[in-house]
């Protein structure tokens, strides 16, 4: 009793046994490895599986009749061995000089996968073939490769879907790089059906047998190359060492493509999880992106676009690394290409999408101002300083970016500190305070509304101005370039002094419509018409700070050297030293020294 | 040097024009091709000819059209084309040549007659 298949063969049904099929589908298999695609290996085999069709038909008398070992064995002594499928090339040189090149790279070692010597998926051992080496060296390397941030990993499962296995003979064959004749798979497939001793010797008479065949061959060949002129020869050699070092360097970029590929994916899946993850699960610590952005879109999906556009391309450099060192990689197929090109091109559209609506968030740039009066005079002295808060920072710079804080009703607030003080002169009796809040906002009234979310408070109390060193808003109104000026109109005549602390959020310099500058901080000035009088000021804050290789002029002293010519003038004295004479002044006295 | 391959080689060399001549009257369809050859013994097995049909209609010198059949599929049948002919007649010339070569070379290295 035996098993049937049902198979279609060029169109027709037939029930076949299962050993028969079996044999029949190995050697459509040789044949079909037998070709190479230029040479029209479909169109070749179709037209193979159409005669075999014919030669069945011919030998079954009705549709019940099942083709059996013995009429499958008469098809293929019909139809011949796959070796006689073989055409020389030579009659077809002229139109394809690549054929017995593509023969030549057939028989060279391939990569696949050695399920039968596998742990996981034979990656390991298929890797041991390849490159000659005993497999528990390719696997140590794996077992470090997974300590180093799981590289080792990822390289696995992507050989592993990559790499094809090695299940017919003719691949058990190239993956151990046994010298392979189709004649060789051939008799090993049949030996297949014979015991194991046989399968044995049979092979090794097969090696022998080539072996031997190689050796006539290259005989043969160095007496034809003798006759050959040696200037052929030579360039032969310097084309064959020149392949070799492109090859070569051709491997070496192989290598450096997968490298960046890999490390790049694995960072951006990193990334990836942590951002992305991270404000899925509502992980703390995260949300300050979500106050950044303004055009509302989810984190999660940002962070997925950026590593698809970022990702994808180095997916494919690492695929194509993987692809100059692999000859035979099993191919990823067109539509996991065209997905990947689509998903990319929908990352980069939604990124500018996403960058667009960031960018009309600051459209518009409006101020809300708020002024209040001091009860300061022109005979007064006014001291102002800064005050922090213990719950948000506790120094006093200026800085234009933002912190997620509690604030002392233990609320969840925006700091920020982008405060600027401007002093202007006035001839009104009191001063006044003028704060003006400032944000962006994709229309006028958001950015208006935003401007006047803005929470900021100061205190006057006994002459001292007391303006806090931060400001604060709802996370729901974002971050988007809040921004704080503070305008001091003072009326001339009286004296201001500011503290020390808040030189960070004075300017760098006067200017126009600003008469103090952070220089003045820690002085009692007098408002005057159109600058400030500073009764404690001494000289000493004109720094000069001059350093270049010839001339160092600063606090310690001058030093200008010109050639041979030295000048050294320091709290020691002063020290001039020319190629022959050297004057030393100090608190000793005069030294003059002279080689002549 | 094993005689079957010297014998293989001979046969190959004159497949193409066998070919090519099989389909000089009228077109045929690949078991027509085959039978002619086999008929005459220049083919041991018939795995030889699909890679070189294949080959000469890449080239240019056969085509083929699909004919339907009576006892089974679609037939391929092929025939010569323009260049095909041109192809042949050059064969031919060569052909006779050579034959002619080989009948005065053995004759003279036959000291019988």
């Amino acid at each position: 009793m035996n098993k049937t298949v049902n198979i279609n063969l060029a169109g027709t049904f037939f029930h076949i046994d299962e050993d028969a099929y079996l044999k029949l589908q190995r050697y459509l298999e040789a044949i079909k490895r037998s070709f190479t695609d230029s040479q029209g290996r479909t169109e070749i085999l179709a037209d193979i599986e159409a005669r075999i069709a014919e030669l069945f038909n011919e030998r079954v008398q009705n549709d019940k009749q099942v083709i059996r070992l013995k009429e499958v064995d008469d098809v293929i002594s019909i139809m011949g061995q796959p070796e006689d499928y073989l055409v020389d090339d030579e009659i077809f040189e002229d139109e394809e000089p690549h054929a017995t090149f593509q023969r030549k790279t057939t028989t060279s070692k391939k990569l696949f996968r050695d399920t039968e010597n596998s742990y996981i998926g034979g990656v390991a051992s298929g890797l041991g073939h390849y490159f000659g080496i005993d497999t528990i060296w390719i696997r140590l390397v794996w077992i470090l490769l997974i300590f180093g941030m799981g590289t080792g990993i990822l390289l696995y499962i992507l050989l592993w879907i990559l790499v094809p296995e090695a299940k017919t003979t003719a691949e058990k064959i190239m993956m151990t790089g046994e010298p392979v004749t189709i004649s060789n798979i051939e008799k090993k497939i049949k030996d297949g059906f014979e015991t194991v001793s046989e399968t044995v010797t049979g092979v090794a008479k097969n090696v022998s047998e080539s072996v031997s065949n190689a050796a006539k061959n290259v005989d043969f060949k160095k007496q034809g190359n003798s006759i050959k002129s040696t200037s052929k020869n030579f360039f032969d050699t310097i084309a064959d060492i020149i392949m070799f070092f492109f090859k070569v360097f051709a491997k070496f970029i192989g290598i450096i493509l997968i490298i960046v590929g890999a490390s790049a994916l694995i960072a951006l899946i990193i990334g990836w999880f942590s951002v992305g993850i991270a404000n899925v699960l509502h992980i703390p610590g995260i949300e300050f992106l979500n106050v950044a952005n303004a055009g509302n879109t989810p984190i999660w999906f940002a962070s997925l676009l950026v590593f698809l556009a970022f990702g994808i391309p180095f997916f494919f450099l690492f695929y194509l690394g993987l692809k100059i060192l692999i000859n035979n990689l099993k191919s990823i197929g067109s539509i996991a290409k065209f997905t990947l090109l689509g998903l990319w091109l929908f990352a980069i559209i939604g990124l500018s999408v996403i960058g667009i609506r960031e960018a009309s968030e600051h459209a518009f740039n409006e101020s809300y101002i708020e002024k209040t009066g001091l009860n300061v005079t022109k005979t007064d002295t006014l001291n102002i300083k800064m005050l922090g808060n213990d719950n948000y920072r506790d120094d006093y710079y200026r800085g234009n970016n933002f912190k997620l804080a509690y604030n002392d009703q233990g609320k969840k607030v925006i700091y920020a500190s982008d405060i600027e003080i401007i002093v202007k002169p006035t001839t009104d009796s009191i001063a006044t305070i003028a704060i003006e809040k400032s944000a962006d906002g994709r229309d006028y009234e958001k950015a208006r509304e935003r401007a006047k979310n803005i929470n900021y408070k100061f205190e006057i109390k006994n002459k001292t101005l007391v303006l806090d060193s931060y400001f604060t808003t709802n996370p729901e109104n974002k971050f988007i370039d809040q921004e704080l000026n503070i305008t001091l109109y003072l009326p001339i005549g009286c004296v201001v002094n500011f503290n020390n602390n808040t030189k960070d959020f004075l300017n760098f310099d006067t200017y126009d419509d600003n008469i103090v500058a952070s220089r003045h901080a820690n002085h009692y000035l007098k408002i005057a018409e159109d600058s400030v009088l500073c009764d404690d000021c001494t000289e000493d804050e004109f720094e000069v700070d001059i350093d270049t290789p010839n001339v160092n002029i600063n606090e310690n002293g001058i030093e200008i050297k010109s050639g041979n010519n030295n000048l050294k003038i320091d709290e020691n004295g002063i020290k001039a030293e020319s190629k022959k004479v050297k004057v030393n002044m100090d608190a000793n006295g005069i030294n003059i020294k002279s080689e002549k | 040097m094993k005689i079957e391959n010297t014998k293989a080689q001979m046969r190959k060399g004159v497949l193409e024009f066998c070919i090519l001549s099989v389909l000089k009257d009228e077109d045929a369809y690949v078991a027509e091709i085959l039978d002619t050859l086999k008929d005459a013994k220049l083919l041991v097995v018939e795995g030889t000819i699909y890679p070189l049909l294949t080959r000469l209609k890449n080239v240019g010198l056969l085509n083929y059209r699909w004919e339907e059949s009576t006892s089974g599929p679609p037939r391929k049948y092929y025939g010569l084309t323009e260049t095909g002919k041109l192809f042949l007649k050059e064969l031919d010339t060569t052909w006779t040549e050579l034959q002619n070569a080989v009948n005065i070379v053995t004759k003279q290295k036959n000291p019988s007659k």
